[in-house]
């Protein structure tokens, strides 16, 4: 694997170990926490700063009950964590995201094809997954908001430069990229995404009203 | 009784892990669970939403105590993890940060050498990190752990744009980074 050149911004990553993320973004940002040491260490010590904050905070009274419905909770829970979900069918995926259900792959255009992948959505930003051909542009969309992208395997261009394995790129409304794909193989991308895709070509458009993603 | 420094936060998490053992549950929740609803509060939550929230990662704590590792993080850092993944999920269900934020009511509190000496040796670190910033450029970086919309505030406050704050919490970051890296 080539080095990785692209990393997520500093505010990016602070808001990933504050939490304050939101949960589609959180998952492309653990993603490439998982492929790039650099990245998890730097989270790693913005955590430890989380938790000396976290120490330093002063305590606000509980409800008078609070520690005798804990235990309770506790007694009836077993100790036993909720079943996992199963691993899904993709076992090159970095382990944060090897758990999220994934959908059926479907056909967007020549070479180009797309699945969700089951994080929880927030309002219209979810995880899709994306296998673009080698030569072949990203499918354009709408940009509504902050767009995340990790590329894991294969690689593209852009304006911004070139893009391969465990590289991140953010992308906001002001941005109008349009990313080819250099590499031989397709390009598997995870990306966190606010607007539409909008299909182009004839069929893309006939088909349009039918592809909800 | 006595505050329990890091070091017995984690001989308690430990003791869970490992026996189930309750009473150190329950020091871990006399100790955790007051700080992690101030957390919740300052974020935006109602008290009784941020005490279930306390209970949850609690609950958490509970569940997953034997996967504690003392050599990779300090106990605080650990719980904290656990709220902060929560705190994700509990954005989208609930929309805590739907409130705005009352900035005279967000945290200035210095970090206390205490709380600092009390963390594991990572903490101390970053603890002497941040110490070394700018106070405008600390408070920035203290108050992203809080709220992100907490930017728009400080904006109003200071009167200047968000880019700005923005602008400058970017910088205050990427200090705090190299300071990191200087310390390795």
């Amino acid at each position: 694997m080539t080095s990785i050149v692209h990393i997520p911004a500093e505010e990016t990553l602070l808001a990933y170990a504050a939490g304050t993320l939101r949960a589609p973004e959180a998952a492309v940002v653990a993603a490439h926490l998982a492929l790039c040491p650099e990245s998890d260490r730097f989270v790693a010590e913005l955590q430890a700063l989380g938790g000396a904050l976290l120490g330093s905070l002063p305590p606000t009274a509980l409800a008078a009950d609070s520690l005798g419905r804990m235990m309770a909770r506790i007694d009836a829970d077993g100790g036993e964590a909720g079943a996992e979900l199963p691993m899904n069918d993709m076992a090159d995926l970095p382990e944060p995201l090897r758990r999220y259900p994934l959908g059926p792959w479907r056909w967007l255009g020549p070479g180009t094809r797309v699945r969700t992948v089951g994080v929880p959505k927030d309002g219209d930003c979810r995880v899709l997954m994306f296998s673009i051909g080698p030569g072949r542009r990203m499918p354009q969309h709408t940009h509504d908001g902050v767009e995340m992208t990790l590329v894991l395997e294969g690689s593209y261009r852009d304006e911004s430069g070139h893009f391969g394995p465990g590289d991140f790129e953010e992308a906001d409304t002001a941005t109008d990229h349009q990313p080819v794909v250099d590499s031989d193989i397709p390009c598997l991308c995870l990306v966190a995404l606010d607007g539409q895709i909008r299909l182009s070509g004839l069929v893309g458009r006939m088909i349009q009203p039918f592809v909800r993603l | 009784m006595q505050q329990p420094d890091s070091a017995e936060l984690g001989r308690l998490i430990e003791a869970v892990g490992l026996n189930r053992d309750r009473a150190a549950f329950a020091r871990l929740f006399q100790h955790f669970a007051p700080r992690l609803k101030t957390y919740l509060m300052r974020a935006g939550a109602a008290p009784s939403a941020a005490e279930d929230f306390a209970q949850e990662a609690m609950l958490t704590v509970w569940r997953k105590a034997s996967l504690f590792d003392p050599r990779r993080a300090g106990a605080s850092t650990w719980v904290f993890t656990i709220a902060r993944n929560l705190r994700i999920d509990a954005l989208r269900r609930e929309k805590l940060d739907s409130r705005e934020p009352d900035i005279t009511e967000l945290p200035d509190d210095p970090l206390t050498p205490d709380a600092i000496l009390s963390g594991a040796d990572d903490t101390i670190r970053v603890g002497s990190a941040l110490s070394a910033l700018s106070d405008d450029q600390a408070r920035l970086i203290k108050l992203s752990y809080f709220h992100e919309k907490a930017h728009a505030e400080i904006a109003r406050e200071l009167g200047i744009p968000l880019g700005t704050v923005k602008s400058r919490l970017r910088l205050a970051v990427i200090k705090l980074r190299s300071l990191l890296s200087e310390t390795q």
